[in-house]
């Protein structure tokens, strides 16, 4: 039982075919933005089909199975992480103590999967998209963690589904403050622009992922598009009521159109910033990013 | 003599009297005591398995002679003599040729029989001194690194020395309030200032011991100059198990803690959590970078104990299992390393990935275990030490957001120390001192001790609750645990691993596992041989940050050294007194008779 919601839903089957549709918001988006027309519905689904029959190359010199395991490390975490995430949206109140952590160590799991098989690609250049990966998830890390613990400090547990029962977040300052912040480190949790110096395209080639080809290729592709639905959902979880399900139609179709805001949000970021450098990166989420944190948990401890 | 048949007593008395033997042996036969070792050490183990599986009891000698076990000093007399056990085994691969091999078979004894001795003392006097003898035994075990390893084997000494003097004069207070230095009787609250000095005393030989801020710094000197194993052997494994028994003892039983104390605690955990961590970023080589982990961790037992509810110690205490079982797996690993290519330094290693797959595998366990990833042990423990700090932050101040804010960063920056020494040593291309075609993987005395760690690390993970908690910690804490909806390890690391096979067979699917192995694309330039990332420059960028760039100059200077800075203070303190000391037998003889004049005058009345 437990396997084939892992398999199919809530788990990995269902993320990644609505992580599919979401990476086509994204590019059609992005293609209006630019004054283009945007690719057809199913040219996402095209594309992973395309890698998945395609010939795998592996670097020599290196542990080839350690090489095509890391990419899959990653999107079995992501659909871990999805399943536990769907499971705690649709029965609240059966969920286990502590999810809100295993959370946020899972969805760090893909990006540590991208540093590793860059790492283990041997190569200079995803070497250094693996370093900025890394340098980047400690980055964002902290502040990260300070404002997740808001609605953590305000309903005193670290359940997931109490937070999802209990008033969501965004109805006092500390709470939109938070979100604002969680946004930004959605942002490059995803590694999209102004964020996205591990891939680099126009320095690093690809970087982190440069290596990679077929079905290993395919997998990192599919690991980001569900993370690109996953993320979003779990922030919503956490700060904003999450997606209702018990409560008739139309607060469904807000959560649903709450989630389209915020990835409509990602998609104008990533289409009208430039790349930032790594250690400018570090210093934005260590520095002005961390202090707003700060003040968001400082206001949840004062009720506010 | 039938006192000397009582069980308490073979633990201690028969390492001891065979390490004797061991130091007696004569050269031709030093093979033999490595043998000796495994085999004493093995029934050691086999004769603490009654005493902790018994309930509670003590044993009095004699008045103010008395030994006890309970369950928190079995489950650490067991874990002590299991790692004493597994060092052995992997030191006779290690200690093949060295020249020392009999001093350091008897030193492994005598600390394994010290130790058993300082965690079955039921009297504090008893406790000081094995506690003490062990000192000397980590003074003697560094100092058989070589002449390089004798300041740092004379820093540990003076360290932990100092820290001893405390605990004695603690004990001398213990004795004023109480009348009595018996453990189990004791249970001091804090209410006067003696009291107070007394537990701090107590708690600096704790720290000292287990390597906490800000006496932590005996760790990595140690780490880099002693031989491997008894790196893994005293400041990974064993002296962690001794430090936190002391505090869990001292904040469980001996006294009864109040707030204040408690913050202390985690102010300290806390602190030594981040800067250690951040201190382990930027090593070059690969033992001190492991060695700075070591104080890292500790940060996150303190932190446990110091929440002071029942979930929280016995997060602390399976944490400081945990702990001697990764980082005794990852010295090792680098101990197998080191044996092969002759050196720690990250700079010249590189590619061991495919020619040491089973150490690479441990150590890429251990590593995710130290980070604390799902589903492996170290999760396990620190989650419960989250819980702990929340749980203790509901009835007191705001305080816990930041204990538990550090205790997750560190995990982050664990994590990218750890992908650093992956990177340096075993995936990326090997640079030019390794000769990949030469290196084998470790012999099978090695490599057995490093599996077996490693499987523990993922057996302590994802039978959490099952094996290592229902049976050895939670029996150990005072009061009952409450576990509500622990998170379902067993199910995840099933679909975790469920999920990787399918993987493998979409992979299949998809072009009949057609792989074809090709030379790295670097923008389509060829590089020259000698051009290499190497990696261990990797948080450069975080190094250079302001005011961090400040304080790691700082650091370099050991400005945080509370040794350098402690003897800087005593140098300046004694410089006048130098000036006596001319070495001219005249001046000494007046200093004498000047001296035996000041007693006559003071005597006569």
């Amino acid at each position: 039982m437990l396997l084939i919601q892992f398999l199919i839903f809530p788990g990995f089957l269902f993320a990644a075919t609505i992580g599919l549709v979401t990476s086509w918001i994204d590019r059609k988006v992005t293609a209006r933005v630019q004054m283009r027309v945007g690719p057809p519905f199913l040219q996402p689904f095209y594309d992973i089909i395309k890698l998945m029959i395609k010939e795998t190359l592996v670097p020599a010199g290196t542990s080839k199975w350690f090489f095509l395991s890391a990419p899959l490390l990653g999107i079995t975490a992501v659909s871990l992480a999805s399943l536990i995430l769907w499971r705690v949206l649709l029965t609240p109140s059966q969920t286990f103590m502590g999810d809100l952590i295993v959370l946020i160590y899972l969805f760090t799991m893909p990006a540590i999967a991208t540093v590793l098989g860059s790492f283990a690609s041997q190569n200079p250049l995803a070497s250094l998209g693996g370093s900025r990966e890394m340098k980047l998830i400690l980055a964002y890390e902290l502040p990260f963690i300070l404002v997740l613990l808001v609605p953590v400090i305000k309903l005193q547990s670290i359940r997931l589904g109490d937070i999802l029962l209990g008033t969501a977040a965004v109805h006092s300052i500390s709470g939109v403050l938070a979100l604002l912040v969680a946004i930004l480190c959605m942002q490059a949790k995803l590694t999209l622009v102004p964020f996205d110096m591990p891939e680099a395209e126009t320095e690093l080639t690809g970087g982190a992922y440069i290596e990679y080809s077929g079905p290993p290729l395919a997998m990192f592709k599919l690991t980001r598009a569900m993370m690109l639905f996953t993320l979003p959902i779990f922030l919503m979880t956490v700060f904003w009521g999450g997606i209702p399900f018990a409560q008739g139609w139309l607060p469904l179709f807000l959560g649903i159109l709450k989630y389209i805001a915020l990835v409509v949000i990602m998609v104008l970021v990533r289409n009208t910033a430039p790349r930032v450098r790594i250690d400018q990166a570090v210093k934005f989420f260590w520095g002005p990013l961390t202090i707003i944190a700060v003040l968001a948990a400082i206001l949840a401890y004062l009720g506010w | 003599m039938e006192i000397f048949q009582h069980p308490f007593l073979y633990p201690i008395l028969l390492p001891l009297a065979s390490g004797l033997l061991c130091l007696l042996l004569p050269k031709i036969l030093s093979r033999v005591s490595g043998w000796i070792a495994v085999i004493i050490s093995a029934f050691t183990v086999y004769l603490v398995w009654p005493l902790f599986m018994s309930e509670p009891q003590t044993l009095d000698l004699i008045a103010n002679f008395s030994f006890k076990v309970d369950k928190l000093s079995g489950f650490i007399l067991l874990a002590t003599t299991i790692f004493g056990f597994l060092i052995s085994l992997y030191s006779l691969g290690f200690m093949k040729k060295k020249i020392y091999q009999n001093k350091y078979f008897a030193y492994l004894l005598w600390t394994i029989a010290a130790a058993c001795g300082a965690l079955l003392a039921n009297e504090l006097i008893i406790l000081l001194s094995f506690w003490g003898f062990l000192g000397f035994t980590l003074y003697l075990m560094i100092a058989l690194g070589g002449a390089q390893a004798s300041s740092a084997a004379k820093k540990t000494f003076i360290i932990i020395g100092a820290t001893d003097s405390l605990l004695i004069l603690g004990i001398g207070l213990v004795w004023i309030i109480t009348g009595s230095t018996r453990m189990d009787g004791l249970a001091i609250p804090l209410n006067h200032p003696h009291t107070y000095i007394a537990f701090l005393t107590f708690a600096i030989a704790a720290f000292a011991k287990a390597g906490a801020m800000p006496f932590h710094t005996w760790v990595p000197d140690c780490g880099e100059k002693a031989p491997t194993p008894v790196t893994a052997f005293l400041p990974a494994s064993l002296d962690k198990l001794l430090g936190i028994y002391l505090l869990a003892r001292t904040a469980n039983d001996l006294f009864v803690m109040n707030w204040a104390m408690n913050t202390l605690l985690m102010v300290v955990g806390a602190t030594t959590v981040l800067l250690a961590v951040m201190m382990a970023l930027v090593q070059h080589d690969l033992k001190r970078l492991l060695s700075y982990h070591a104080v890292s961790q500790v940060g996150y037992m303190v932190l446990g104990i110091g929440t002071g509810i029942p979930i929280g110690i016995a997060g602390g205490l399976f944490h400081m299992l945990n702990h001697a079982v990764y980082k005794s797996c990852l010295f090792l690993c680098t101990g197998a390393v080191e044996t092969k290519t002759k050196t720690t330094d990250m700079d010249k290693l590189g590619g061991l990935a495919k020619v040491m797959p089973i150490t690479f595998i441990c150590c890429l366990i251990a590593s995710l275990s130290i980070a604390g990833i799902p589903p492996f042990n170290g999760f396990a423990s620190k989650w419960m030490v989250y819980q702990g700090i929340i749980d203790a932050g509901k009835s007191s101040g705001g305080l816990w957001i930041i204990w538990l804010a550090v205790a997750m960063l560190g995990s982050a920056l664990t994590l990218a120390s750890f992908v650093k020494v992956l990177h340096a040593t075993f995936l990326r291309k090997p640079s030019a001192e390794v000769k990949q075609n030469t290196i084998r993987e470790v012999g099978l005395s090695m490599t057995i001790p490093m599996i077996i760690l490693a499987v523990t690390c993922v057996l302590f993970g994802v039978l959490a609750y099952r094996l290592p908690l229902n049976h050895i910690i939670l029996p150990a804490v005072k009061d009952t645990v409450a576990f509500t909806g622990i998170w379902w390890a067993g199910p995840a690391t099933f679909l975790l691993l469920v999920g990787i096979i399918v993987g493998f067979v979409l992979y299949f699917l998809g072009n009949k596992g057609k792989v074809r192995m090709v030379s790295t694309y670097i923008g389509g330039e060829s590089l020259p041989a000698d051009e290499e990332v190497t990696g261990i420059d990797f948080y450069k960028t975080i190094q250079d940050i302001n005011p961090l760039n400040a304080l790691y100059k700082m650091a370099e200077k050991n400005f945080f050294d509370i040794y350098d800075v402690g003897t800087k203070f005593i140098f300046l303190f004694v410089e006048g007194l130098r000036h006596v000391h001319t070495g001219r037998l005249p001046w000494y003889l007046s200093w004498v008779v000047g001296g035996l004049l000041i007693l006559l005058i003071f005597l006569r009345s």
